[in-house]
């Protein structure tokens, strides 16, 4: 018997955590990942003396500075704060721009809808079997998601000139390849069991689809739905820095025209509206979860 | 029980079915049929290939070799046969959906798409045909209730409802009530005798339980290695026979526990 009150005589050596050839792999590692940082920040201009010059025109911008020019007059430029709080010249606009924002982050979600999920239901292996289709879904996404929604914008606003419209349509079309993964992940990864059921029963690619994988996907499916406007409403903010439409297209407009106070109010109000945005989808899926 | 229907032709017929998953030879030439109005269990241990001999007939997986014929008609390889419906141990319905809902998608086969994208375009003939499905299972007082709101028993009742509604001559049941305790298993097991005895449905089921098989079945079937290794009528099954069926895995088992054990003793020397 052995006596378990005593520690038991060493017989086996501890092999060792870290082998040689694991430790050289780890230096190796180390010190590529530091030349390639050094050689970002040489391209970038990254350094110690940029930063603390950046500093002192982050402070000029902020709260403003006197610039003397040669001919001895000295002009006072308005920095960011205090803030721009005129109700009829900027506030009550700056509303309507949030709204509209709002409003192209909705459209650009739903319009996507229907396109998204024809594109998740042909290439989700749950619903579509025949490989060169799924194939062929899944290439078309990736090559939709690989330009990004300013592109988008940039092509649409020089096809039909600048507005609200154009930053519907780069939304649209960019959260097709979005939401359409999203989805056919989602779907992919359905208790296959139902769907198997209803193949017994003689029941289509696109029957069973309708009758399997869908009712059982669905919460997810408007989970994603609503993380996805979420998302495409800060999207919109920056469609509008482009010229699409929306509270970033004003600050842009005051940033050109030095109106710092304008253009941090509008700021504050983005802050605003993404986290309302953010707590009201929040909020939405946790009451979709408990359906 | 059912015996005067056995002179009848077989109405689901096996030969030869083989089926390997790489290395591994799951079905070795397994043969056997299944008349109508008769009810047939299969036995085996874990592994010895009872579902996978019933997942080829529905076509959910592709056997390499054999035939499988219903009704004089050969089913292709890895396609589902209108006639042949599936109950699973997992029972496979979808829980968000009414009953009704579920017992109509046992139509699909025969509906178009245009009747059939949504609950919503399903015929009233069809809806009116599951409601009879439901009253022969006896819930159809539940069927606008969500599925997956009924009792374990009841889903699998709901689960052979859809098989009627399939209009199925040849009902497969993989552990039908292997998840069930032992009232619901009961009901389960009575209503499968009914649909042969009464409505002349081939029906094979696989089970865990030589009891039940030897109360509700015409024949047992054991199964062993993907062969067929004893097909007899119920009464003539002894306890010897199925408990030959279990032996090799329980010889394997305490083989390995005695290995463990002289294993552990050898080490308990060295300490
Ligand atoms: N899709 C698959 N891929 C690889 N191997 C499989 C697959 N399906 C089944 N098998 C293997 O085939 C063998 C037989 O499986 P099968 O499910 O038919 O056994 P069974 O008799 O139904 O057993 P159980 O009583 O556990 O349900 C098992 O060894 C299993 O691991
Ligand atoms: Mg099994």
């Amino acid at each position: 018997m052995t006596d378990l009150t005593k520690a038991p005589e060493p017989r086996l050596d501890i092999p060792p955590r870290f082998r040689p050839s694991g430790v050289a792999t780890a230096v190796a590692i180390t010190i590529g990942l530091v030349v390639v940082h050094w050689y970002a920040a040489v391209q970038t201009n990254t350094s110690p003396k940029e930063l603390l010059e950046g500093w002192r025109g982050l402070w000029n911008f902020l709260f403003g500075v006197d610039r003397t020019y040669p001919n001895g007059k000295t002009i006072h430029q308005d920095g960011a704060f205090p803030l721009d709080l005129r109700w009829s010249e900027t506030i009550r606009p700056g509303l309507e721009y949030c709204l509209l924002t709002i409003w192209i982050g909705l459209l650009g979600t739903t319009l996507s809808i229907p396109v998204a999920l024809f594109f998740a239901v042909i290439s989700s292996r749950t619903t579509n079997r025949f490989a060169p289709l799924w194939l062929t879904g899944r290439a078309v996404m990736s090559v939709l998601r690989a330009i990004p929604e300013t592109v988008y914008a940039l092509m649409f606003i020089a096809a039909v000139g600048f507005g609200a419209f154009p930053g519907v349509i780069a939304l649209a079309i960019h959260n097709v390849a979005v939401m359409g993964k999203l989805w056919s992940e989602a779907m992919d990864e359905v208790d296959q069991g139902p769907v198997e059921a209803l193949r017994v029963a003689g029941a289509s690619p696109a029957q069973s689809a309708a009758h399997a994988v869908l009712p059982a996907v669905m919460p997810s499916l408007l989970g994603l739905l609503l993380y996805r406007f979420d998302t495409n409403v800060r999207s919109s903010v920056i469609l509008g820095t482009v010229g699409a439409g929306g509270i970033g297209f004003f600050i842009k407009t005051e940033v050109d025209s030095f109106h710092f106070d304008t253009m941090m109010t509008y700021v504050c109000m983005v802050i605003v509206l993404i986290i309302v945005i953010d707590l009201f989808s929040a909020w939405l899926r946790r009451k979709v979860g408990t359906v | 029980m059912g015996a005067d229907h056995l002179s009848g032709a077989a109405m689901l017929r096996i030969d030869g079915l083989r089926k390997a998953f790489g290395e591994k030879t799951v079905l070795d030439g397994l043969a056997f049929e299944v008349a109508s109005g008769e009810v047939v269990s299969l036995l085996g241990a874990n592994g010895s290939g009872k579902s996978t001999s019933l997942r080829c007939v529905v076509g959910l997986e592709r056997p390499d070799g054999g035939t499988i014929t219903v009704d004089g008609v050969t089913a292709k390889p890895g396609e589902a046969m209108p006639t042949v419906a599936m109950v699973f141990q997992k029972i496979h319905l979808v829980p968000r959906r009414s009953v009704l809902d579920n017992v109509c998608a046992g139509a699909l086969g025969r509906l178009g798409l245009s009747r059939s994208w949504s609950v919503l375009a399903f015929p009233r003939e069809v809806q009116a045909e599951a409601m009879a499905c439901l009253d022969r299972v006896g819930l159809a007082d539940r069927a606008r209730e969500k599925a997956g709101r009924l009792s374990g028993g009841q889903q699998q009742r709901v689960a052979v409802a859809r098989a009627l509604c399939q209009r199925a001559t040849v009902l497969l049941a993989d552990e039908p009530v292997s998840a069930l305790d032992p009232a619901a298993s009961e009901q389960v097991m009575n209503l499968l005798r009914s649909l042969a005895d009464d409505d002349g449905l081939a029906v094979a089921a696989v089970l865990h339980q030589p009891n039940l098989a030897r109360r509700f079945s015409d024949r047992i079937l054991g199964l062993a290695g993907g062969r067929l290794v004893f097909d007899s009528r119920s009464a003539e099954v002894t306890d010897e026979t199925v408990a030959s069926l279990y032996r090799p895995a329980l010889e394997a088992l305490e083989a390995a526990e005695s290995a463990e054990s002289a294993e552990s003793a050898e080490m308990r020397e060295y300490a």
